[in-house]
């Protein structure tokens, strides 16, 4: 048990960062840990979204269960979310959910008297919190204050469509949850990471084929890995992260005949994260606030370690197991 | 209908033209022709002599109204909720008339009559779509339906045989007839212009004299051919004699065993040796003499008399000339005695050529001509009653008296004929020659859009071939090319019998393009002028003719009306045919030129004109005439059809010899589909059973049924609450506004063995995308309670909604009924009656173990305006995606939801982050080789990558061929769209590489992932399971033994179970 230590110390680079957007290296460590931070950013991050719509009037086209799901997945702005708390631990409401502690609350009340057809959106969403309020009329609100710069869809989210004399009143907590228990509360729009590649071409085989040879080789791959140089006519690589690993190259080598014309491997130990939020929180914070759940997990795991009778059955058990 | 329908649905209202254009038949003219042909009823005062005539006139059919009120229409949306059936009032001027005297008229109301929405009566009629959604129909509502009682019910489209074709039939059960009957007989199915119709079957006798044979009131009758033939006409033995034997000319059968003219001679001889009578009034008197009792209605009319009656009701009824009946019937003669010598071979019964459509016009017709008939009889004999009881107050020459009694029953017509509309049962004494009795009507199910319209599109055999034990009628026959869809018939009992008309298919009717009705005696003068400019040599005056091959017979509407020499019949059917496409010709554009070329033992030579309705017709394009290329639409029916020489752009020359080039052209390969046949992309690259599953499945999808679902009140409804339009689409899509109907969701499918709970069939969901909304849906059920009829015991007793005092006011409002938006649990109260007897109130509580949401109540305040007493309350429950929910894609790949697998797990594209939303298993693709899925797959995800919709019409590379010089003959379909993938970074045959969700590792193989229209098919556990917590369980399964409900839950849960 003692002894060697594995212990090692993950890196990461940022490579690009923006508030809904993020790329990032991490390096020295392996799979299982690049997919946990993956998974906790997906599934556990929280966030707060409308979780408990009390509707008072609905004469929409729309039923109410369908209005309330759609309202729960209107992306609220969840900055607080690490410090709120989960209604089912609130001490402040034994877990009713309707504490200032651990809820939000929203109002809407829209009613159309004109002949247009009026269309309901995150923006007739009133909130109780100021700095709990739909995604994207945070973003229209901060746009106008620098000057109108980058101005998105002034639209706001559809939630229903109003035709004359058709109303919408209704009354709905937010509260703060995890992805696991419902995707309306994940942060991430997508989060994936790759390995990344190692490619190196054969330079002696390569320049056994000709131009034409090369450039059909090069269009092989669906994504622009390779490049011919336009000075030296010579086949480099422009962008290794490129490569989907569909061994798409290698194939056609084998078919013109030319095997280990490339050699790619993947790196075990580096991974390029792209992380996209939905809005709720910045992506940065999302990585610091998935690293920060993890670093709890495993704490929570080392508080266990102490019970030493815990940790001897878990030995015992997996003595016997093997 | 206008004439020329530009409304963006005009091809919707297409579809179901013929069950309208069926129904205005019989308002426009059935009804009048019935009327005509009812013969009045006389009564006899025995005291006085004096004699009443009652006849009828005038039928009436208004628009419907509310409770008969004049100028206050009643809309269909209206019947729908309060449950009440659509209708108008019926009345018939009901003449009156003693000793000859002045006739005098009562307008007599005969009840209602149900109307068919979008007839000429309906109030919905070229209403524009705004117009219709303000009346609370569908934008895209095209009737062709009733509503009875708050049902939508359509007639059931029934196969039955071509009417006025005389048709050779060979068939074991004639032998059991009587003594020296053979198998052989020539059988007419003759229709009279009032639409009824009277069969005539020629059975030929081992003696060589055929027996006629038709059915008076259910029982068949037979006389000796030769007594019926000289009871038509004035006529010698030697005329039928030489008319028997014109067809077989020695010249040309020389060879041995061939049948010669001094056999046929023998055999006429035969005939007319039979019957002992020599002279027309002989046999007219014998024939009387034979029916009087059969016929009941002729007491004092001569045997001369009845004889004639006979003839004219019995015999060839579609003709008025006894002339012509002669001819016909000498006609059947030789057809059955070229049948007999075998030189000609049996038509077959079970081809679509030999068939044609009912519809619901003339069995309304019929059946109201038979009550009002009845009726009539029934007036005359309580008349009479009242006469020989000597009541008081009765008075025969006291016409108020008459008019109540006869006005009594009237309104009993009426309800019969909405009855029949209800339970599709038709309860006859005579059977009116219907090939079936019930059954007749069927309800349209609005499950989703397909299914509905896919009700009009049907046709059935009968439902007594459906017990039959021989396979033969359920094959599909060349024959229906063009007619029937070969995929879209369901498997099962009703595989082969229940059939779907193809998506260009028609039915021709009485009514011409311009939509008046077509006058068939005009149209029938002018094919006659046509034909005899084009040689046809008239059958008067009488000269000895030759017949077949030298000379054709031409049977016009089974009319014999001349010959035309073989030489000359190919340019006439062309010329005809030419005159057809051309408009403004006089001839109709639905003629049927049957031309049936002379061939060594085929079917029975001869040029066959048909005008009439009811039969199959369907567009394609004639080459062979010099018109232009948009106005060379020729309408074809099938048995014209066999005949044809029609080429199909993906079916090569198939055979065809130089000699016989094509004169015609198959619009478009699809053309032989139907409409929900026609949805299925790409549907020529799959196994032809997936494609039938498909057809199956997509009127089984959990679908948006309609947009008026606020305004409807049908009993149970599914509704999908997030649908789209799917990416990869034919051309029938949008031809026929698939956008206004979803079924399915573009779904996420990735094709891979994950976790192992994809095996057989199961498939797995990604749970954060149900989450999102994907496949959610809502089962709508609407309860109607009516308190008006309540009893206690035999008395009446009024019950009112109306909450009581200790009734929970959270859930029921002041008025008894529950709140709109209120859920309510089981075992909550729903609603709250009180009863007026026993001055308490009761109320009702929700049953089940499932909660309710009111969507809707709604109120009739048509019956009391006191009072609450009849409510339509509508729930709704939720039915998100769970396992064991069904799912399919549209090619016949259907699966069981076996886990909503959470997010993290599910494997993930590197490049893109994309997490499938449904995974299957590729296990389901080597047997069943769909290749149209993996084909929808790679295309949705070019076309959704270049924000386009790509087609996917089947045979499409047929017609694209011709086009472009089959210069991209070599290209497939795959190297379309692989480019499309490939200038996205995406590989060229759609695959990806995945990583595991749960292990962050690249999967070592090629995963296959895109786009695919799924369908959530209406199975739903939810409404399925049946949970049993006590009881015998099997030992070593723990399942519980036997009964049913575990059985079902079984088979839905086999699949979720298998992994382990």
């Amino acid at each position: 048990m003692e002894g060697v230590s594995y212990q090692r110390f993950p890196k990461i680079k940022i490579r690009e960062m923006k508030d809904d957007y993020m790329k990032f290296e991490l390096r020295e460590t392996d799979a299982s840990m690049a997919n946990a931070l993956r998974r906790v950013m997906i599934a556990e991050v929280p966030t707060i979204a409308i979780d408990l719509v009390e509707i008072e009037a609905n004469s929409s086209v729309l039923n109410d269960e369908f209005i309330a799901h759609r309202l729960g997945l209107i992306p609220l702005v969840s900055d607080d979310a690490m410090g709120m708390r989960f209604s089912r631990d609130c001490d402040a409401c034994d877990g009713d959910g309707q504490c200032e502690y651990c809820s939000v609350e929203f109002h809407l009340n829209v009613r159309c008297d004109s002949d247009q057809t009026l269309d309901v959106t995150s923006n007739d969403l009133r909130s109780t919190e100021p700095r709990v309020i739909p995604v994207d009329v945070a973003a229209r609100s901060l746009a106008s204050e620098s000057g109108g710069f980058d101005s998105p869809d002034q639209r706001g989210i559809i939630i229903v469509k109003l035709r004359r004399g058709q109303e919408l009143r209704l009354r709905a907590i937010a509260r703060k949850g995890i992805g696991k228990d419902h995707a309306k509360w994940s942060p991430a729009a997508t989060v994936t990471f790759m390995y990344e590649p190692e490619i190196h071409i054969n330079e002696e085989l390569m320049e056994t084929l000709t131009l034409d040879e090369k450039t059909t080789w090069i269009e092989s791959s669906p994504t622009k890995v390779f490049d011919i140089d336009p000075n030296t006519y010579q086949v480099r690589v422009v962008d290794p992260e490129a490569y989907t690993y569909d061994e798409e190259v290698i194939k056609k080598a084998e078919a013109m005949g030319k095997p280990g014309l490339v050699e790619i491997y993947a790196k075990e130990d580096s991974f390029i994260f792209t992380v996209e939020s939905t809005g709720a929180i910045k992506s940065y914070q999302m990585v610091i606030n998935a690293i920060e759940i993890l670093k709890q997990k495993l704490d929570a795991v080392r508080l266990q370690d102490t019970e030493e009778a815990d940790i001897g059955e878990l030995t015992q058990h997996l003595g016997r197991g093997l | 209908m206008d004439s020329k329908n530009n409304s963006a649905y005009a091809s919707l209202q297409e579809l179901v033209k013929h069950h309208i254009e069926s129904f205005d038949y019989f308002v426009d003219e059935g009804l009048e022709k019935a009327l005509m042909a009812i013969r009045p009823v006389h009564i006899v005062d025995p005291i006085t002599g004096s004699k009443l005539k009652i006849f009828l006139e005038k039928p009436c059919l208004y628009p419907p109204t509310r409770n008969g009120r004049l100028g206050e229409p009643i809309f269909p949306a209206e019947c729908r909720q309060a449950k009440s059936t659509y209708r108008a009032d019926f009345k018939i001027d009901v003449g009156f008339q003693y000793d000859g005297g002045a006739v005098i008229r009562e307008k007599i109301s005969f009840g209602n009559v149900p109307i068919m929405l979008m007839s000429k009566l309906c109030h919905l009629r070229g209403f524009a779509p705004q117009k219709l959604v303000h009346h609370k129909e569908e934008a895209s509502e095209v009737g062709g339906y009733f509503i009875c009682k708050g049902l939508e019910r359509l007639s059931r489209t029934l196969m039955i045989q071509k009417r006025n074709y005389p048709m050779s039939v060979v068939r074991q059960s004639f032998i059991g007839r009587g003594f020296g009957f053979s198998n052989k007989a020539v059988g007419i199915r003759c229709v009279r212009e009032d639409q009824s119709c009277v069969g005539l079957t020629l059975y030929y006798l081992h003696n060589g004299s055929p027996r006629v044979g038709f059915r008076i009131a259910g029982r068949e009758y037979l006389l000796p051919v030769g007594l019926v033939l000289k009871a038509l006409i004035e006529t010698t033995d030697y005329e039928i004699s030489v008319s028997l034997s014109c067809c077989y000319n020695e010249k040309y059968r020389k060879d041995k065993g061939a049948v010669g003219a001094p056999l046929i001679r023998e055999r006429a001889r035969t005939i007319l040796d039979d019957i002992e009578f020599r002279t027309r009034n002989q046999c007219l008197e014998h024939i009387g003499i034979l029916f009087r009792p059969a016929l009941s209605k002729f007491d004092a009319e001569s045997d001369t008399f009845v004889g004639e009656a006979v003839l004219r009701d019995y015999i060839l009824v579609h003709l008025n000339n006894n002339h012509e009946k002669f001819n016909l019937l000498i006609f059947m003669l030789q057809k059955l005695f070229a049948l007999v010598d075998q030189n000609a071979a049996p038509d077959n019964v079970d081809a679509l050529q030999n068939m044609e459509v009912l519809l619901i016009g003339r069995i309304m017709t019929i059946y109201l001509k038979e009550k009002l008939e009845e009726w009539l009889l029934k007036a005359k004999r309580q008349i009479t009653d009242e006469m020989n009881k000597k009541a008081k107050d009765f008075e025969f020459r006291n016409l108020g008296i008459i008019k109540k009694i006869a006005s009594r029953l009237a309104s009993g017509v009426g309800k019969s004929i909405e009855s029949m509309i209800k339970v599709g049962r038709l309860p006859t004494f005579f059977g009116l020659e219907l090939p079936q009795r019930e059954g007749l009507t069927i309800l349209a199910e609005r499950l989703n859009y397909l299914r509905f319209i896919s009700h009009f599109r049907s046709v059935h055999r009968g439902s007594s071939f459906a017990k039959m034990r021989t396979t033969a009628v359920r094959k599909l026959l060349p024959e229906s090319w063009g007619f029937l869809c070969p995929v879209h018939t369901p498997d099962g009992t009703p595989c082969g019998l229940l059939n779907h008309m193809t998506s260009p298919c028609r039915v021709s009717s009485c009514y011409d393009i311009n939509g008046q009705l077509k006058d068939f005696l005009k149209i029938r003068m002018s094919i006659l002028a046509v034909l005899i400019a084009l040689g046809m040599t008239p059958l008067l005056p009488r000269l000895e003719h030759t017949g077949p091959p030298e000379v054709l017979h031409v049977l016009l509407d089974g009319c014999v009306v001349g010959f035309i020499a073989s030489a000359k019949v190919e340019k006439a059917v062309m010329h005809l045919r030419s005159l057809k496409v051309a408009l403004s010709s006089g001839i109709p554009d639905d003629l049927e030129v049957g031309f049936v070329p002379s061939s060594e033992g085929g079917a029975y030579p001869g040029l066959y004109l048909a005008t009439s309705p009811s039969r199959l017709i369907r567009p394609v394009r004639n080459i062979s005439c010099t018109l232009d290329q948009n106005a060379n639409i020729e309408f074809i029916g099938p048995f014209e059809q066999a005949f044809m020489e029609i080429s199909c752009p993906d079916g090569g020359n198939g055979g065809r010899r130089e000699f016989f080039p094509e004169t015609h052209e198959e619009i478009h390969p699809t053309g032989m589909l139907s409409v929900v046949a026609n949805l299925t992309p790409w549907s020529d690259h799959n196994q032809s059973p997936r494609n039938m599953y498909q057809c199956q499945m997509a009127k089984q999808t959990m679908g948006f049924s309609g947009q008026a679902l606020q305004f409807r009140a049908d009993i149970k409804t599914y509704h999908l609450q997030t649908p789209q339009s799917p990416i990869v689409r034919t051309a029938s899509y949008g031809k026929f506004c698939q956008d206004e109907f979803p079924i399915g969701t573009n779904a996420i499918v990735a094709v891979l063995a994950y976790s192992g709970y994809d095996m057989e069939d199961a498939m797995i969901l990604n749970k954060s995308a149900v989450e999102r909304g994907l496949f959610r849906g809502h089962i709508y059920q609407t309860e109607t309670i009516d308190l008006e009829n309540k009893k206690n015991g035999t008395e009446k007793v009024l019950e009112i909604f109306s909450r009581g005092l200790d009734a929970s006011k959270s859930l029921i409002d002041s008025d008894g009924l529950p709140f709109v938006g209120q859920t309510i649990h089981p075992n909550e109260p729903k609603y709250c009656t009180y009863n007026a007897l026993s001055s308490s109130f009761s109320t009702c509580k929700l049953k089940g173990s499932e909660s309710v949401t009111v969507d809707y109540v709604a109120i009739d305040g048509s019956i009391s305006k006191k009072y609450i007493q009849k409510v339509n309350i509508r729930t709704r429950r939720v039915r998100n995606p769970m396992i064991g929910d069904k799912f399919s894609s549209r090619h016949g790949q259907k699966g069981v939801c076996s886990q909503l697998w959470p997010d993290i797990d599910m494997p993930f594209s590197s490049v893109t982050g994309m997490r499938p939303d449904l995974i299957i298993n590729p296990h389901a693709f080597p047997s069943r080789m769909t290749i149209g899925m993996l084909l929808e797959s790679i295309a949705a995800k070019g076309g959704s990558l270049h924000g386009q919709f790509v087609d996917a019409t089947p045979f499409s590379s047929s017609i694209r061929k011709e086009g472009s010089e089959k210069s991209s003959e070599k290209s497939s379909l795959i190297d379309e769209i692989g480019p499309m993938l490939t200038s996205h970074g995406f590989n060229y045959h759609g695959v990806e590489v995945l990583y595991s969700g749960v292990l962050g590792t690249e999967m070592k193989c090629e995963i296959f992932m895109g786009p695919v229209y799924y369908q959530r098919l209406r199975h739903m556990v939810s409404d399925k399971f049946q949970v049993r917590s006590t009881g015998t369980v099997d030992q070593i399964t723990r399942q519980p033994v036997g009964g049913g409900g575990a059985e079902v839950a079984f088979v839905l849960e086999r699949w979720s179970v298998i992994p382990f």
